[in-house]
């Protein structure tokens, strides 16, 4: 951690996304409970104001608000697809890389093809339907309504491959390694090897990939919910940037509507990007080699 | 041993699309509850003769496997995608084809923009290593990789559309207006092409000016530069003649690998400015869970980027015989 902090970008990185998980976490601490139409504190699309730092939407909602509250949805998403995918990811990558054989070119198939498929669009034709099937019931799991729970399970199934790729190739290096054949020897299974000495090998890769894919799920998030598929009630900052669209913010000239969301989402990624760069100089060991 | 390599590549390509067609069927038709729910969504009362009517109208009354899924294959392959639901039964096709030029002229001339922009800037940088350029273009790049498209759209839509009022904000022509020459039609259609297309060509100019800087830096390292400069040859020519062509290659699978990642860019950014083409056609279908039409962009789309990337591929093994094993 220390390294990390004394780069740059390492820097910039970890202060940008300490500051947002920080909103994201306790939104109300700083701005209040979310507001809904009946308790919107302002009249519509207010430009920004004393009273309303970021101006108000539609409904007369202030954007100070909204966005802050954008964060917590927004950051859970991304945070909860990242897990789904990294986990798809590594499980897949170990298992290919490791066991080899009829396995791996069996799964480096269905990678490969889930890697040509364009991502969003796949995501785009799987969220309506697993939506229309999962049904508007207001169900919440870990606080979060259903269909942005369809959107996270979406994005991870979409986005394991290239993790899964990555994480092969370590593998595949890993295995031939002096400690691999010394656990065989004494007995060990193959599943026991890869969960006790492969994985923890793995784990700074994974952190690196992670990251970067962090960025990449709120991206991508953000993008479905512009297309309409969020949910207005928890409004993420692609669903505020629906909603600014709807609403015709651009050609009415309420830049304040789609403003703070969007550079919230332009500084998180960027901040994911940076600081996944920085890991990934620092902990990859093939480029540690090189230096 | 090149028939083989192209056999591999093609046979694989064929694969893959049969596997997209497959899944395309499977999503609405094997999907618990699909697709009677789907058709039936909001109407309330229907009776069961009506739900009998539109089952055997759509085929569903036959057995998925194999009939179903024979009489899917063969009528797409035959071209038939359908009909479409919002547009009260018109064919997918029909429907796609008319929304698909203005897409192809948006994003054909975009990347365009992008190649000939992007090559120069990198050639540039790439030259003269380490300038304010370079480390300006560096950050600038990042910066526009965290952002998705269609806010740099509405940003430019505020700025020059409605601010500075240079260009026209909404689709692709102007609404009712009459003209007078083909000329007129085509600077109203240019005025109204210029906002998006700049938009375009910024997220994507960023890409090619990475990949030439890097492989002009490569290259310039290469004995036959230093070869070149030593008898005497003047920097342009240099460049123009050797370090180039060699830049090339990687711009070329850059192209195909770059179609996977536009398409979420172009279904954005088209719903930004109104522009009628494939993009608003599918978020249009989304918004009215016009599932044909969704099944025949989708395939259409996927089927677009496997081709792409077979013809980067191709094309790369002709111009480097070294890939051709």
């Amino acid at each position: 951690m220390g390294q990390l902090v004394r780069r740059p970008e390492g820097l910039i990185g970890v202060v940008i996304l300490t500051i947002f998980f920080v909103l994201a976490v306790v939104p109300v601490l700083f701005v209040g409970p979310l507001q809904t139409a009946v308790t919107a504190t302002g009249s519509r699309l207010e430009a920004p104001s004393a009273a309303h730092i970021f101006g108000t939407d539609e409904l007369g909602r202030d954007m100070l608000n909204l966005t802050v509250h954008g964060a917590r949805i927004s950051l859970s998403i991304g945070l909860l697809a990242t897990f789904v995918t990294v986990a798809l990811g590594v499980v897949v990558g170990i298992v290919a890389g490791f066991v080899g054989g009829f396995a791996d070119s069996g799964l480096m198939r269905v990678t490969d093809f889930f890697l040509v498929i364009p991502t969003f669009v796949l995501a785009l034709i799987l969220t309506p339907i697993i939506q229309d099937v999962v049904g508007s019931a207001a169900t919440e799991v870990f606080g979060i309504r259903m269909s942005l729970v369809v959107i996270i399970f979406v994005i991870g199934i979409t986005s394991w491959s290239s993790t899964a790729r990555i994480i092969r190739s370590q593998t595949l290096s890993l295995r031939e390694r002096a400690f691999v054949d010394r656990a065989r020897v004494v007995g060990s299974s193959n599943g026991h090897i890869m969960r006790r000495h492969i994985l923890p090998n793995v784990i700074n890769l994974i952190v690196a990939n992670a990251v970067l894919t962090f960025a990449g799920a709120v991206l991508l998030e953000t993008t479905l919910s512009f297309v309409g598929l969020g949910d207005p009630f928890q409004p993420s900052w692609g669903q505020l940037l629906n909603a600014a669209e709807e609403v015709g913010a651009a050609t009415l000239g309420a830049w304040w509507y789609f403003v703070p969301p969007g550079a919230c989402i332009v500084l998180v990624v960027f901040a994911f990007t940076l600081l996944g760069t920085a890991l990934d100089d620092l902990l990859n060991p093939r480029r540690r080699m090189r230096r | 041993m090149k028939v083989g390599y192209l056999g591999r590549r093609l046979a694989s390509a064929f694969v893959t699309i049969l596997l997209i067609a497959l899944i395309n069927f499977l999503l609405f038709r094997a999907m618990p509850g699909s697709p009677e729910r789907i058709l039936m969504r909001n109407t309330p009362n229907v009776t069961e003769e009506m739900k009998q009517a539109a089952r055997v109208r759509w085929g569903l009354d036959k057995p998925v496997f194999p009939d179903q899924l024979i009489a899917y294959f063969q009528s797409t392959a035959r071209g038939d995608l359908g009909f479409s639901f919002a547009a009260r039964g018109a064919p997918v096709l029909d429907v796609i084809s008319a929304r698909i030029w203005p897409t192809i002229i948006l994003f054909g001339l975009g990347e365009l923009l992008a190649i000939i922009g992007g090559l120069a800037l990198g050639a540039y940088t790439g030259w003269k290593r380490g300038g304010w350029v370079d480390q300006v273009g560096n950050g600038v790049s990042l910066v526009l990789y965290a952002t998705p498209y269609f806010l740099l759209g509405m940003a430019f839509l505020l700025i020059f559309g409605l601010a500075l009022r240079w260009f026209p904000t909404y689709g692709m022509l102007t609404a009712g207006a009459q003209y007078h020459s083909i000329w007129d039609r085509a600077a109203d259609f240019g005025s109204h092409l210029v906002l998006p297309l700049v938009v375009v060509a910024i997220g994507l100019i960023g890409q090619y000016a990475i990949i030439m800087r890097s492989s002009i830096i490569e290259t310039l390292s290469e004995e036959y530069v230093t070869t070149a400069r030593a008898m005497g040859l003047r920097d342009s020519r240099v460049l123009r003649h050797h370090a180039l062509p060699n830049a090339l290659l990687p711009t070329v699978s850059l192209i195909a690998i770059n179609l996977g990642y536009i398409v979420a860019g172009a279904i954005t950014l088209e719903v930004v400015f109104n522009w009628p083409g494939l993009g608003t056609l599918t978020v249009e279908a989304l918004t009215a869970r016009d599932y044909p039409v969704l099944q025949g962009v989708f395939l259409l789309l996927c089927v677009s980027v496997v081709l792409a990337n077979l013809a980067a591929d191709l094309v790369y093994a002709m111009l480097d015989p070294r890939v051709r094993t």
